[in-house]
């Protein structure tokens, strides 16, 4: 990564000069809280310069940068609950984490607060904003589903058949990750990184890796960039089948979701056999990755092509099966980029954005642009079809360079290391960033930005103006991992 | 009661889980594993189960949803934990906001399957014993 800008902003600027960074098209990174009153903001350039804009100030109050740039609403809610600085000017400070469970003085992240904390006896939901009026109904659903899915609390506003209104009520999963990493010596760090999320785990194992190198000044060398993009594909592969066989579940479609499915569990054995773990956990660490046995995973993408490819033909044909998908849960590109939207989201509703492009573990690769464009159901089913595609190519690139790469020997961060640093990959979900400041080899304080934190309140907005009976297969065309977001 | 040849009918509950018990889970259900065929399934209802299978270390937020799911199951009922975290023994138990796993937040187990996150093929055969073993038949929650 190219080195960060440091630019120390005052009070008056702060909302002037973040609105400035989005204007110029730079992509928000992460918006990061610090004990001691002090606020981190990443911008990253349409070239890979990294700038932090850093605010420092005095009192709780610090003014909101939400009325101008409403993707950091949820950010800014969470800064509130966890460290108690109120960000002032925010349209909707209602808890984001925070329940009524919570004991009022309790603010894990400022340094200051008791733990464990009291727990109050009392039910855990937030206040939920509804549309009132003659024929509106309101519908609760969740936290616990029908389904084997993740908790979440979602309260909709209907009109007959229609959503006037969603509003998410998530966190349900929110367990203290970042808490529970602040301490920890370099070597603990990798087993709670890799268990941040189950989609997107070499993604986070990645993040925290490149970061520990990063301070260190250590060149990662070209072997391990190619194990990682070996990785970091093949995550992508498995998470793209599973989020394909969920959307024709979405519509009833069975014949096309236990057919992915299958698909998916072809790769989960390869990938226990190549890797020694179904879901990739434990694979990435500072100054190291997984071998890859290159012949047994060329062989299993020749295997996975044999049933891909009637797969996809038959879906793609499947009139009536397209006809569900089309027009619906539409995102428009306009709010796609004011929300910064990330991933296959962002890139269905035609935003380019693909941070594997900036990143150096990438760098002699290319990384085709996928075909979205309308934004709708349709589209981020298409994306990911394309994606899956351009994996297996980008995974037979990286295998041939692995053949004739020399074998490296482990490196080791230096025990004292410190500093502060921003990593971010492209998760099979999109843009994920960890910000991560280091002390004596120890975790001061530990940020992620998961990319399904930034593309939530994209589900609510897509969702409003469908039948309800559809927002299934809206959600499951973001499948937005709980567990990322929540932390 | 007899548990011996009866189905085995499970609901399941995410207090917390990363999602990899979630998707191990759910392959159970696919083909490749067709948990049906043994006379176990996923229902949609605590209404409908035998079995509260949990994820997750329990975090405080799910600590009430967990209980009224659990109260909704009709007895006899058994309470099964899937996955290190649910056991007790995940990375996650000590955070501030769980609760330890199933054990400490909220009672003890009939069943508890280890694995971060357990492959699919461990699940099946302890959910296959546990189903026919009417010794493991405690009368927890009864």
């Amino acid at each position: 990564m190219k080195s960060i800008t440091v630019e120390k902003i005052e009070g008056p600027q702060w909302t002037h000069y973040n609105s400035q960074q989005k204007q110029a098209g730079h992509q928000l990174l992460a918006l990061t809280a610090f004990q001691g009153h002090r606020l981190v903001c990443h911008w990253l350039s349409p070239d890979g310069f990294v700038t932090a804009a850093v605010l420092h100030w005095s009192g709780l109050d610090f003014p909101s940068l939400s009325p101008h740039l409403p993707e950091v609403a949820f950010d800014e809610r969470e800064i509130h609950d966890l460290f108690g600085y109120v960000p002032k000017g925010h349209p909707d400070l209602r808890p984001l984490m925070r329940t009524p469970r919570w004991p009022a003085d309790f603010y894990p992240l400022n340094g200051t607060s008791q733990f464990p904390p009291n727990w109050l006896d009392t039910q855990p939901d937030n206040p939920a904003k509804i549309v009132e009026g003659d024929g509106v109904t309101v519908m609760k659903v969740g936290p616990t589903h029908a389904g084997i899915i993740e908790s979440g609390h979602f309260v909709f506003s209907i009109i007959g058949e229609n959503v006037l209104h969603l509003d998410l009520h998530l966190f349900q999963n929110h367990r203290g990750v970042e808490k529970s990493l602040e301490g920890l010596a370099l070597e603990e760090v990798p087993r709670l990184v890799s268990r941040i999320c189950g989609a997107d785990t070499v993604s986070h194992q990645t993040n925290w890796a490149m970061a520990v190198e990063q301070l260190a000044g250590y060149q990662v060398p070209e072997t391990l960039r190619w194990e990682r993009v070996v990785l970091l594909e093949s995550e992508r592969v498995l998470c793209h089948l599973n989020d394909l066989a969920q959307i024709p579940a979405g519509v009833g479609f069975q014949v096309a979701h236990q057919r992915a499915l299958a698909m998916k569990e072809l790769w989960q054995r390869g990938l226990l056999e190549l890797f020694g773990h179904r879901l990739l956990f434990d694979t990435v660490q500072p100054g190291g990755a997984a071998r890859v046995e290159v012949d047994s995973l060329l062989k299993l993408i020749q295997t996975m092509n044999k049933v891909w490819h009637p797969w996809r033909n038959f879906v793609e044909k499947h009139h009536g099966f397209n006809d569900r998908m089309t027009g619906v849960g539409l995102v428009r590109r306009d709010d796609a980029a004011r929300f910064g939207a990330v991933g296959v989201a962002a890139r269905a509703a035609g935003l380019n954005f693909d941070v594997r492009t900036l990143m150096p573990l990438y760098q002699n690769l290319t990384i085709p642009a996928t075909k979205g464009g309308a934004g709708d159901v349709a589209a981020r089913f298409k994306v990911r079809l394309q994606e899956v595609e351009s994996s297996w190519r980008i995974l037979q690139i990286a295998l041939n360079h692995l053949r004739e790469a020399p074998a490296i020997l482990r490196w080791h961060p230096p025990e004292d290391l410190s500093g502060e640093i921003v990593s971010y990959s492209e998760s099979p979900h999109g843009l994920n960033v960890h910000v991560v400041e280091l002390e004596q080899g120890h975790v001061r304080r530990y940020h992620v930005r998961p990319a399904t934190f930034r593309n939530w309140p994209l589900v609510a907005m897509a969702t409003a103006g469908n039948a309800v009976a559809d927002f299934p297969l809206i959600n499951k065309s973001f499948e937005l991992c709980y567990s990322c977001s929540d932390r | 009661m007899h548990w011996q040849n009866k189905s085995l009918q499970l609901r399941h509950l995410d207090a917390g889980s990363c999602n990899g018990c979630e998707q191990e889970l759910t392959a159970l259900t696919s083909q490749a594993y067709d948990i049906s065929q043994f006379g176990i399934d996923l229902v949609a209802s605590p209404r409908h189960a035998d079995a509260l299978v949990v994820t997750g270390p329990v975090t405080d937020t799910m600590i009430k949803p967990l209980q009224k799911v659990w109260e909704a199951i009709p007895r006899p009922k058994r309470l099964v934990a899937l996955g290190d975290c649910a056991a007790g023994c995940g990375v996650f138990q000590k955070a501030y906001a769980c609760h330890g796993g199933v054990a400490s937040a909220f009672g003890s187990p009939d069943l508890v399957i280890r694995g971060c996150p357990p492959q699919p093929t461990e699940m099946l055969e302890q959910l296959k014993r546990f189903q026919n073993n009417s010794q493991t038949a405690t009368e927890s929650g009864l």
